[in-house]
């Protein structure tokens, strides 16, 4: 494949939040804590079944979960 | 807009109005509604400390969440220039479903706003049932959890406390690029800012891939087939960061608006409640001398 984030399993926008975080954290001092105040995300999110909302969970967590076992499929085929 | 906005308090202002009339009707120049009516004057004149309170957070709020929004606007407008380039389309499969984003927020206390959009929706789902939606934010999720909770597939909350950031758009954008079923098209709701005072709940496309793929003017731009998956997750991205701080800003605006009409109601009612005050207290005092000067009067003679 021609990414290797791709095969790594990682989506585009995961793949541009991690190089943002990158070029955030390499900032000044006083620049960075403005700009990793952009970078923050604190979601809570629920899947639905049959009109019944499902347990809630942090965003962030489930991305990542999604991220790695996606990332065995990858490897795998 | 403005008046469905003030609608809330001003039905609480009339219901509030209509009852002391008649309070005054059936005991009246007592001490009791005196009390009574100074008990009711303090509440309101604390409820009008807060609301002015709130309209003032609120507008402090507005104007940074205008300066997200005018920048958010670029990021919506840029990606949707390439596909008004490319004249991209939605396809009409069969049997392929529709999703729907609605873009609320977890906080009330802002006029229609969210009932707005949960009407529009509503509408949506009338023409096409079979359409998934997936709700950002507290409000329209009891709203539409209500009356559609079948159609819902996800949901999120934490939307709404401060100015949306793309980190928030590019979690959602994944999350629902995760979901099994394949989508034809994917319909952003989110309230327009039109200006400070109205602002309507419009829908803005994110378009499938084969969407993209299928599009007359696609030739224009060299894509390979590889990369297109990538545009349509960070094009979703986009729109939904664009439709987030808009929204942001339009609840904002909104709120500001019911806050200052509730802070003026209030106004009024304490101008009226001042007026009963002080003419309930010379009726107090008038059938005081009353008393006494008859029973001067009676000792007397």
């Amino acid at each position: 494949m021609a990414f290797a984030w791709k095969a790594a399993g990682l989506t585009y926008n995961r793949y541009l939040a991690v190089a943002s975080r990158v070029v955030r954290r390499s900032l000044n001092e006083e620049k960075r804590l403005q700009a990793e105040r952009r970078g923050e995300m604190d979601l809570r999110f629920a899947k639905w079944e049959n009109g019944k909302q499902g347990e809630n969970k942090s965003l962030a967590s489930a991305n990542e979960a999604a991220m790695a076992e996606h990332a065995g499929q990858g490897q795998s085929s | 807009m403005l008046s469905r906005a003030a609608r809330p308090a001003l039905r609480a202002g009339v219901a509030a109005a209509a009852r002391p009339a008649t309070l005054n009707a059936t005991n009246a120049a007592t001490y009791a509604t005196l009390r009574e009516i100074e008990g009711r004057l303090k509440s309101i004149r604390n409820i009008e400390k807060i609301t002015k309170t709130m309209k003032i957070v609120a507008s402090t709020k507005l104007n940074r969440a205008q300066r997200a929004m005018t920048e958010s606007r670029a990021y919506g407008q840029t990606s949707n220039t390439v596909f008004e380039q490319a004249e991209t389309k939605p396809v009409e499969g069969e049997g392929k479903k529709t999703l729907i984003v609605v873009c609320s927020s977890d906080k009330g206390l802002c006029g229609g706003i969210h009932s707005g959009m949960s009407r529009k929706t509503r509408k949506i789902l009338l023409e096409k049932p079979n359409t998934d939606l997936v709700i950002l934010g507290e409000k329209c999720k009891s709203q539409l959890g209500r009356s559609n909770g079948k159609n819902i597939v996800l949901s999120f909350a934490g939307i709404g406390k401060d100015v949306p950031t793309f980190a928030d758009a590019q979690a959602i954008a994944d999350q629902i690029s995760l979901l099994p079923t394949d989508y034809s098209s994917i319909q952003i709701i989110y309230n327009k800012f039109i200006n400070a005072t109205s602002y309507e709940p419009v829908e803005i496309e994110a378009f499938s891939e084969e969407a993209i793929a299928n599009s007359p003017n696609f030739s224009a731009f060299e894509i390979d087939d590889e990369v297109l998956s990538n545009l349509r997750e960070y094009a979703l991205a986009n729109s939904l960061y664009w439709a987030l701080a808009e929204g942001h800003a339009c609840e904002q605006s909104a709120r500001r608006n019911a806050m200052d009409n509730a802070s003026k109601n209030a106004g009024d009612m304490i101008n009226k409640f001042q007026i009963l005050f002080n003419r309930t207290r010379q009726a107090v005092i008038t059938g005081e001398l009353v008393e006494i000067i008859t029973g001067a009067a009676a000792s007397e003679g």
